[in-house]
C-alpha cells in the first residue's frame, strides 16, 4: 500500500478546514467579549515602555518561569554515578515531574523513585515511607547505591534524613554497609543547579568519608591520576564526549565526577537496563588524591568546589561553560596548568579550523542583536561567544542568577565581561526575572535572534524573533543535546546553529529580490 | 455495552464523591509512581483555555510543568501561561498569603481573565495558608470568580486530583451562570480534554447528528460555558475514573441523567452517540444518529481495508490509565489487533470488568507499574507493539519495541471514526518502519555468513 493511498490529515492541516474554522468562530460567543480593535490595542500596549515598566515592577507573581527546582538537579546528579538509584523523599508527583522533564529533554528513560508521602506522613513524618521505600526500591531496582534528596514537603515538616537512614539500617531493611548518600534540597530555595551541587557534594563527601582514605593531593599522580573534572548540571551528553576527547588528546588520566552521559545516551541494544555508565563508586574517594580539580560550572558547583578545596586540599580551577574560542582557550590552559602537560598540537590545529569557520560566517553575524536566557554559567559562555563573533547581546535574563562565586556575583561578572567589548555596550543583565519579562523586552526593543531553551518559544513567537534552542530544557527539537557545544568542536556546532538560523530567516523573509543561491 | 447506571456501583466506584470514605489506592513508597493530586487537578482544569491558572507554592510545581500538556485551544491561550507565586524560604516562615493576594490582583489587572483558578501545593497545605479566604475576598474585590483548588500533591494520586478538581467545579462554577435564551441545550462532555484536538472531531460528529454540546468539561472550554453546565440535558462521562463523581452529583442536584462512554473505536463511538440521543429522549434525533453512524461505520470499514490486512493477528501490550484501558481495546479489536497484555494500574473495578468483557482469557493483567514488569509481558507474550504513555516510550525504544503514545502527551487524535483510521495508520507506520529491521540486524562485521544482505 502506498503511504499516500489514504489521505488522513493530522491536526496541523485538518483544523484549517472551513468547518473547523467556522466552529472556532462560533465558540467566540463564550469568550470574554473583546473586539478585534481592543485586542490590537492590548497588543500595542504590551509593546509599550509603559507596560514594560509595570511588568518590571511586578513583585509577587512569576509568569512563565525559567527555572526548575532543586531535586530535579539532584536526580540528574545521582544518575552520574555507577548503578545509583535517585530516590526522592516527598510526595510522588515531584518524582513524576522530574522523570518526565528529564526524559522529554534527553529522549531517554529516567530511573528514579519516590517515597510517595501522603497526609499521614505530613502529620507523623515520613520515616516509615523512607524505610519502606528503601526496602522496596532496593529489592525492585537492585541499585548499588541509593542517593536520596528531599522535596519541599519533607523540608517543611523537617524530616531528618540522617537519622531515618540510620533507623532503616537498625531495622535491617538495608545492611550497615549499604551506601546511601543524601542531601537536603528544598524547592523553595535555589533552583535545579543548587540541587545538582548539593547532590554532587552529598555523594562525593559521603563516599570519601566512609572510605577512610585521607586525601593526599598529588599522590594520585604516581598511579597516573592527575585530574578531577566536573561538568556540572550538563544538559548536553555531547559535552561529556567532547571533554573526554580533549582530555584524551592531552593524554592525562582523569576522573569525571558525575557523568550522566551514559544514562542519557545509551545504545538501543534490545535490552533496557536501569543503569548505564556513570562514575565508578570506588573512583570517588581516590579522586581526593588527584593533582587538582577542574570545574566547568563555577556558579553551579559552588558548594562542591568549597568542599574539594577545603577537605581534599586540592587546587581548583573553576570556569564557566567553555564556549567559543576564548572560552575553550581558557579550558585548555587550565588543563595544561593543572596537569603540567602542553596543549596538544591536534587541538591547536582544530582551533585554527574553527577560527577559519568563524571568519567565513562573520559577515552574517556582525552586529546581530541577540537576546539570551539561561543558567549563569551557560550565559557567561554564551556572552563570551557572542562578543567574539561580533554579535551584540542586548537582553540577558538569568532567573537563577544571583549565585555568587568567591564574592563575585554572576551579574557583576556578566557586566564586566560585556563592558570589555564595544559589542556589549547595549546589554542589560536581569537576574531573578522570568520569561514574561523577556517578552516585554523582545516586544519593546526588538532583536534579531533569541537564544534560550524551548520555553522561550512563546515569547519569541509573539515577538516574531527566530529562536536558537540552547540550554535546558529543549523539549521540541530532537538530538540537540547529542552535539557538543563546548570546546572547539562545540564552538563550530554553535556557530552553524546560529548562522544557519540567520540564513534560513533571510530566505524565509526575502521578497524575491535577494533569493540567492550563494551565501 | 450495557449502559451503566448509578445503582450498579454506588458503593465501590473510585470516582465517587467523598474521597475520605473510599480513597483511591495509595501509592507505594520506593516505586516510580505517576503524577500527584496537584498534577491531576491541573490536568482537569488547564483545558479551560481562557482562565488563568495560578500555582500557589514554590517555583517547582509550575516550573517543572508549565505548558507541557497537549491540550489544544481554538482561541485563547491564557491557560498556557505558567503563573506561580514562587514561594521562598521566608514565605514559608512568614506566610505567603499577601503574595497570593497581590499575584491574583496582578493577573486580574493585566490579563482580565473571566476567572482565576488557584492551586494549592504540598507546601501551602502544610504551612496552613487560608487559600479559600484569600480567594473569597479577592473575588469580591476584583469582581471575577477566584476559585481555590485544594488538591496538594501529598493527598494522593493523580486520579484523586481529578476528582478534587471536579469538586471545585461543582462548588464554585457549575450553576453560577445561565446560557443565552434560545441556546440549544444538549450534552456535557465530562472528562474529555481535547488532546491533539480530539474534542473537535467529536463535536463535529455530534453536530452532524444534530446534538449540541452544552459544556465541554473541560477540553477547549471557555469558563462561561461551564457555569451553565447544569442546564444540559445529558452528561456523558468520557473518562470515568476521573470525573464520575461530578456526573453523579449533577444527577442528584439537577436531575441530569448520565452515562459512561468512549470515542475510541467505531462501536464505542456509535454506542456513545446513540446513548446521547436516547437520553435526550428525542426520536427524530435517534433516527438521525442511526443514519449517521451507519454511514460512518460503512465508510470506515471501507477505508480500513488495506490496514486490516496488515494489522490482522498483530499482538499488542496496552499500558494506560482509566477509560483508555478498556476503550482502546475495542478500537484495536476492530483493527484485528489482539491485546495480549493490559495495564490495570489506574483502572476502577468497573474498568477492569469492561476490560474482561473485551479480551480473551489468555490476556495478561499488569496491575502495577515499573518498566521491567511491562517489558516482561511484551517478551513473554511475544507482542509486536507496545501502546502506552510518554514515560514508557523511551524504555520501549531501548528494547527496540515498536511503540505508539496514546496518553496525555500524544500528538495524534484517535477519537471517533476518523480516529480509528488514524490509529490504524499510526500502528501500521510504527510496525512497518524500517528502523526495527535495522536495529535488529547486527553490524556487518558481527554477522555470521555473508557480510551484506542484498
Amino acid at each position: 500500500m502506498s503511504k499516500d493511498e489514504l489521505n488522513i490529515k493530522d491536526n496541523t492541516s485538518l483544523f484549517k478546514e472551513e468547518r473547523y474554522v467556522q466552529q472556532r468562530e462560533n465558540k467566540k460567543q463564550f469568550e470574554a467579549p473583546c473586539s478585534e480593535q481592543e485586542t490590537a490595542e492590548a497588543l500595542a500596549y504590551s509593546k509599550s515602555a509603559e507596560y514594560m515598566e509595570k511588568n518590571f515592577n511586578r513583585q509577587n507573581v512569576v509568569i512563565n518561569p525559567h527555572k526548575a527546582c532543586q531535586p530535579l538537579g539532584s536526580v540528574m546528579a545521582a544518575l552520574g554515578f555507577e548503578k545509583t538509584l535517585p530516590f526522592v523523599h516527598g510526595s510522588q508527583g515531584c518524582n513524576a515531574y522530574f522523570r518526565s522533564h528529564l526524559s522529554r529533554h534527553f529522549k531517554e528513560p529516567t530511573p528514579s523513585v519516590s517515597t510517595s508521602m501522603t497526609e499521614d506522613a505530613a502529620v507523623f513524618g515520613g520515616m516509615n515511607n523512607l524505610i519502606d521505600g528503601l526496602e522496596n526500591s532496593v529489592a525492585l531496582y537492585k541499585p548499588e547505591m541509593v542517593a536520596i534528596c528531599t522535596t519541599c514537603m519533607a523540608e517543611v515538616i523537617g524530616d531528618d534524613l540522617n537519622s531515618f537512614i540510620g533507623n532503616a539500617r537498625i531495622k535491617g531493611v538495608i545492611s550497615e554497609e549499604y551506601p546511601v548518600a543524601y542531601c537536603n534540597t528544598p524547592s523553595f530555595v535555589g533552583s535545579h543547579i543548587t540541587g545538582y551541587d548539593a547532590m554532587i557534594k552529598g555523594i562525593i563527601s559521603y563516599l570519601y568519608t566512609r572510605s577512610g582514605i585521607e586525601s593526599k593531593p598529588g599522590s594520585g599522580a604516581e598511579s597516573g591520576e592527575k585530574l578531577n573534572v566536573l561538568l556540572g548540571f550538563e544538559p548536553y551528553t555531547g559535552n561529556f564526549a567532547e571533554m573526554r576527547k580533549i582530555l584524551g588528546a592531552f593524554d592525562t588520566q582523569y576522573t569525571l565526577l558525575g557523568d550522566h552521559s551514559g544514562n542519557y545516551d545509551s545504545p538501543a541494544t534490545g535490552e533496557y537496563e536501569y543503569y548505564y555508565g556513570g562514575t565508578k563508586l570506588e573512583d570517588v574517594p581516590q579522586a581526593a588524591n588527584a593533582l587538582g580539580t577542574l570545574s566547568l560550572q563555577k556558579y553551579t558547583l559552588k558548594k562542591t568546589q568549597e568542599y574539594i578545596s577545603g577537605t581534599w586540599n586540592q587546587q581548583i580551577t573553576a570556569l564557566s561553560t567553555p564556549l567559543g574560542i576564548k572560552g575553550t582557550d581558557k579550558l585548555l590552559e587550565a588543563v595544561s596548568e593543572l596537569t603540567g602537560l602542553p596543549v596538544p598540537a591536534s587541538l591547536s590545529e582544530e582551533r585554527g579550523r574553527v577560527v577559519d569557520a568563524l571568519m567565513d560566517s562573520h559577515p552574517y553575524l556582525h552586529g546581530k542583536r541577540v537576546a539570551l536566557v539561561g543558567d549563569p554559567d551557560l550565559l557567561i559562555g554564551l556572552i563570551g561567544f557572542c562578543l567574539e563573533t561580533g554579535m551584540e547581546p542586548v537582553h540577558i535574563i538569568c532567573s537563577n542568577g544571583d549565585v555568587d562565586y568567591n564574592e563575585v556575583k554572576f551579574k557583576d561578572e556578566a557586566e564586566a565581561l560585556l563592558a570589555s567589548s564595544p559589542y556589549g555596550s547595549e546589554a542589560a543583565v536581569h537576574v531573578g526575572k522570568d520569561l514574561w519579562h523577556m517578552r516585554s523586552l523582545l516586544l519593546n526593543d526588538s532583536v534579531d535572534l533569541a537564544i534560550g531553551s524551548s520555553h522561550l518559544k512563546f515569547a519569541a513567537k509573539d515577538a516574531e524573533v527566530p529562536l536558537v534552542r540552547i540550554g535546558f530544557p529543549i523539549f521540541d527539537r530532537h538530538h540537540m543535546h547529542r552535539y557538543p557545544i563546548i570546546g572547539y568542536q562545540g564552538t563550530l556546532n554553535l556557530l552553524s546553529l546560529i548562522v544557519n538560523t540567520i540564513l534560513q530567516q533571510l530566505d524565509d523573509n526575502n521578497s524575491g529580490f535577494n533569493f540567492e543561491l550563494v551565501r | 455495552m450495557d449502559p451503566v447506571r448509578q445503582d450498579e456501583f454506588d458503593s465501590e466506584a473510585c470516582g465517587s464523591i467523598a474521597p475520605k470514605a473510599k480513597p483511591c489506592p495509595r501509592p507505594k513508597p520506593g516505586e516510580a509512581a505517576g503524577g500527584c493530586s496537584f498534577d491531576g487537578a491541573q490536568i482537569t482544569l488547564l483545558p479551560i483555555m481562557d482562565a488563568a491558572h495560578l500555582v500557589h507554592g514554590p517555583i517547582a510545581c509550575a516550573g517543572n510543568s508549565w505548558e507541557s500538556r497537549g491540550t489544544l485551544s481554538s482561541g485563547p491561550s491564557l491557560s498556557q501561561y505558567g503563573f506561580a507565586t514562587d514561594l521562598t524560604d521566608s514565605d514559608i516562615i512568614f506566610g505567603g498569603e499577601k503574595k497570593l493576594k497581590e499575584s491574583i490582583d496582578y493577573i486580574a489587572g493585566r490579563f482580565a481573565p473571566p476567572a482565576i483558578f488557584v492551586y494549592s501545593t504540598c507546601v501551602t497545605a502544610l504551612t496552613g495558608e487560608d487559600m479559600d479566604a484569600v480567594c473569597k475576598t479577592a473575588a469580591e474585590r476584583i469582581g471575577i470568580p477566584v476559585i481555590p483548588v485544594n488538591s496538594p500533591g501529598f493527598v494522593g494520586s493523580k486520579n484523586l486530583g481529578n476528582r478534587l478538581a471536579g469538586d471545585a467545579l461543582l462548588q464554585y462554577v457549575i450553576g453560577t451562570g445561565e446560557p443565552e435564551p434560545g441556546t440549544p441545550l444538549g450534552v456535557n462532555l465530562i472528562g474529555e480534554y481535547n488532546i491533539a484536538g480530539e474534542m473537535w472531531d467529536i463535536e463535529k460528529l455530534m453536530n452532524s447528528a444534530g446534538i449540541s454540546v452544552t459544556s465541554r468539561i473541560t477540553g477547549d472550554a471557555r469558563y462561561k460555558e461551564i457555569t451553565w453546565a447544569h442546564r444540559a440535558k445529558v452528561n456523558m462521562v468520557v473518562c470515568s475514573r476521573a470525573l464520575l463523581g461530578l456526573a453523579r452529583e449533577m444527577e442528584s442536584r439537577y436531575g441530569i441523567p448520565y452515562f459512561e462512554g468512549s470515542f475510541y473505536g467505531a462501536k464505542e463511538t456509535t454506542y456513545s452517540l446513540r446513548q446521547m440521543a436516547y437520553l435526550m429522549n428525542d426520536r427524530e434525533m435517534e433516527r438521525r444518529v442511526d443514519r449517521l453512524t451507519e454511514r460512518e461505520e460503512a465508510r470506515l470499514s471501507q477505508d480500513l481495508r488495506p490496514y486490516r490486512k496488515l494489522l490482522k493477528g498483530k499482538r499488542a501490550v496496552l499500558y494506560t490509565g482509566g477509560v483508555k484501558s478498556w476503550s482502546v481495546i475495542s478500537a484495536l479489536k476492530e483493527l484485528g489487533v489482539q491485546v495480549v497484555g493490559v495495564g490495570t494500574n489506574k483502572s476502577t473495578e468497573d474498568d477492569v470488568r469492561r476490560i474482561a468483557d473485551r479480551v480473551g482469557d489468555d490476556t495478561e493483567y499488569i496491575p502495577e507499574g515499573g518498566a521491567s514488569r511491562i517489558l516482561k509481558t511484551v517478551k513473554e507474550r511475544k507482542a509486536d507493539i507496545m501502546i502506552a504513555g510518554g514515560r514508557n516510550m523511551y524504555v520501549a525504544m531501548k528494547e527496540q519495541i515498536p511503540f505508539i503514545d496514546i496518553n496525555q502527551e500524544r500528538h495524534k487524535a484517535y477519537a471517533g471514526y476518523e480516529g480509528v483510521l488514524r490509529l490504524a495508520k499510526e500502528l501500521t507506520y510504527s510496525l512497518a518502519n524500517p528502523v526495527w529491521k535495522l536495529a535488529a540486524s547486527p553490524a556487518p562485521w558481527d554477522r555470521e555468513g555473508p557480510a551484506y544482505e542484498r
